[in-house]
């Protein structure tokens, strides 16, 4: 690699990493994947603290053998399987939407 | 031999040749990026999707998940809840930056973000560990099979499975790796899914019930001979035969235990006959409604313990390297995301199978509960649901053949992360051979496998986990996410977090913790260790702020910037051959 495209490629890193483009991507992200972290926490912690204290409430019996607590549990399956596909459906309709954006900036600068 | 345990023997060996076979058709050995490279544009995304379920679907998901149901009920489905959320927290933060970043092993990863040989030294070494530590438990899961289906001694298993696990890595590519996984999932998901329908439906035109306030009955006429010594809660009267040492005293001849604990030594044999009720070890709910609610008792140490394993599943996940590795047969970040929610169906739905036959081995295999070693429950349900008869043992046959393929596979992935990072980074330039940093990655575990005794899945594997979440877990999250982390904060946080679990399981593998806060740490230090490799990583990191390195935006725009910028790239192994 020459020392010019070299410089040149720190002036693309530059000018990403100071566009609104790159901060609003980063920020979307980030406002997505923290909050959805803490709360997917917060449900799975929340299920043996509630099985620990609330027993006579997880005992109420649904049907049959289940119950209250068996439910929970299974919506834990079912619940880490939305979070997973909200997570990529947003990522494919405002992430990488996002970047393409960069992708024409960076393109119509250069 | 008897025909139960000479068609589980087949059905094994069938799982092992057609493995071995599959494998070999590949030409090339996977040794560097460029064969991962070649699987990406090769593999499609379902064949790479049930190679990554494959691969994570271990003998402690096969086994230890159902006989931790078995033994502690509704209150176990944490464990593999913590199982599959591993997965979320690995997508949420670490798979498509990892994927764009063109680093497919930690130690990758920390040279190209920290240019740091010390940082890179020390995860290598952690590589080595937990997948070393790793391979341990799923060797001796294959001696447990065996000796359970066959009779057979347990060390025939291990060094079979070890056998089989080289000659599939040896003989193949990571293109064939893929292939063999692939079919080792579906293997693996046939193996439950069959019989669980089975015996569902012999549970249902039965009038069993688990909503009784007693406890699980025998199914058939049952001997049990007391390995180690065994501590058992009995609520109703039970009378049976026995020989050897109860509550004490010397025994040849009827037995009569009232409601209470009671004791059975080392050595001691007990005969009980169909419809007797099952004496629980202590520490497990002993009847059936107890076993079906959710209760995880009072006890500040109990919510503690759970935590930890929690946090050891969901953070661990991410830290294994044959799981790491994976990613990179994907072609993009955006492949990487969507492999990761075929894989997240796949495994999710076959945990909700295996907790189901988990529960059913209650009705069919509760004579394990009496000692309390219940990792062989979904081995023993087609035989206890349908004894003498071919539907029984062909059931017992296919239930073998999942095990199989869930100990070959998982360790044939951990082999070939293991054998790649001997090869470039331990033996660079001392070994010419691929193949022998393969031997050395197989052999060292399966020394330790015949070596140390077997401890239950259920102890061992959260170890694994909470290591690597104590050690890799903070470097990936704080490496991609966080600017300010710098190489002396990494080593620091890494070594801390890898020291602290580390103690901790090497105190759990060869002795017995006391029975107290201490001892629910050091059986479980994620709760502990975790948080403070994160801390040291941080504060050492601020300390430092002169060390981070120069390119740090350009290499944090290469994790976070999708690849059509063209700004990642794909790292084509200089040092290869």
């Amino acid at each position: 690699m020459s020392t010019t495209s070299e410089r040149s490629t720190r002036t693309i890193y530059e000018q990403v990493q100071e566009s609104p483009e790159f901060t609003q991507l980063r920020s979307r992200l980030r406002r997505f994947v923290f909050p959805m972290s803490a709360a997917f926490l917060i449900w799975y912690l929340a299920y043996v603290l509630m099985a620990s204290y609330l027993p006579g409430f997880m005992a109420t019996k649904v049907f049959g053998n289940i119950n209250v607590g068996l439910l929970i549990g299974l919506m834990q399956f079912v619940t880490t399987f939305a979070i997973t596909t909200i997570y990529v459906r947003y990522a494919d309709k405002h992430l990488d939407p996002a970047a393409e954006r960069i992708r024409k900036h960076i393109e119509g600068g250069a | 031999m008897e025909t139960p345990a000479l068609i589980a023997l087949i059905a094994i060996a069938l799982v092992g040749v057609v493995s071995a076979v599959i494998g070999s058709l590949g030409v090339r050995v996977a040794r560097s990026t460029s064969d991962f490279l070649v699987a990406s544009r090769t593999v499609g995304p379902v064949a790479n999707a049930s190679a990554i379920s494959g691969e994570y679907l271990s003998a402690a998901s096969f086994l230890g998940i159902a006989g931790i149901i078995l033994k502690e009920g509704a209150d176990a489905l944490w464990y593999p809840v913590a199982f599959v959320a591993g997965y979320l927290a690995l997508l949420l933060f670490v798979a498509a930056p990892l994927r764009r970043s063109g680093a497919y092993t930690v130690p990758d990863f920390a040279e190209a973000r920290l240019h740091s040989p010390a940082l890179r030294r020390v995860s290598t070494a952690f590589v080595l560990v937990i997948g070393w530590l790793y391979l341990l438990p799923q060797l001796q899961g294959a001696g447990l099979a065996l000796t359970t289906m066959t009779g057979l001694p347990a060390w025939s298993g291990v060094a079979a499975a070890g056998a089989v696990v080289l000659l599939t890595v040896v003989g193949g590519g990571m293109r064939s790796i893929t292939f063999v996984q692939a079919f080792q999932y579906w293997v693996k998901l046939m193996a439950i899914a069959v019989p669980a329908v089975i015996v569902l439906g012999l549970f249902s035109f039965s009038s069993s019930s688990f909503d009784r306030p007693n406890a699980p009955q025998f199914v058939n006429d049952t001997t049990i001979s007391v390995r180690t010594d065994a501590v058992v809660q009995v609520v109703e009267p039970v009378q049976f035969r026995a020989y050897g040492i109860i509550d004490g005293r010397g025994v040849d001849g009827f037995v009569r235990w009232e409601a209470g604990e009671h004791t059975a030594l080392k050595g001691t044999s007990m005969q009980f006959s169909r419809g007797a009720p099952v004496p629980v070890v202590v520490g497990a709910p002993p009847t059936d409604r107890e076993w079906l609610e959710p209760m995880t008792g009072e006890s500040s140490t109990q919510l503690l313990e759970i935590y930890s394993i929690l946090l050891a599943g969901f953070l661990g996940t991410m830290g294994l390297p044959h799981v790491l590795v994976r990613f990179y047969t994907n072609a993009d970040g955006r492949a990487a995301r969507w492999s990761t929610v075929i894989v997240l169906a796949m495994i999710g739905f076959f945990y909700i199978l295996i907790t189901l036959v988990g529960a059913l081995s209650r009705l069919y295999a509760p004579q394990l509960l009496v000692t309390g070693n219940t990792d062989a429950a979904v081995l023993l349900v087609p035989t206890g649901a349908f004894p003498n008869g071919w539907l029984g043992w062909t059931l017992g046959g296919l239930i073998s053949a999942g095990a199989a393929a869930a100990f070959l596979s998982t360790s044939s992935g951990l082999v070939v992360s293991l054998a790649g990072v001997l090869f470039t980074d331990i033996l660079r330039g001392k070994l010419k051979d691929f193949r022998l940093a393969a031997v050395i990655a197989t052999a060292v575990p399966l020394g330790m496998a015949l070596g140390v005794s077997r401890l239950d899945f259920a102890l061992t594997v959260p170890l694994v986990f909470a290591v690597a979440a104590a050690t890799f877990c903070p470097l990936l999250v704080l490496g991609i996410w966080w600017r300010g982390l710098t190489a002396p904060g990494a080593v620091a946080g890494v070594l801390v977090g890898g020291i602290l679990s580390g103690i901790s399981t090497g105190i759990t593998m060869f002795a017995r913790p006391p029975d107290n806060l201490l001892g629910v740490l050091l059986e479980r230090p994620a709760a502990v260790a975790v948080p403070l490799a994160f801390l040291t990583m941080i504060i050492v990191s601020k300390l430092t702020k002169a060390q981070i390195p120069d390119g740090v935006d350009g290499a944090l725009l290469r994790l976070h910037a999708p690849e059509r910028l063209g700004l990642s790239h794909d790292r084509l192994d200089p040092r290869r051959p």
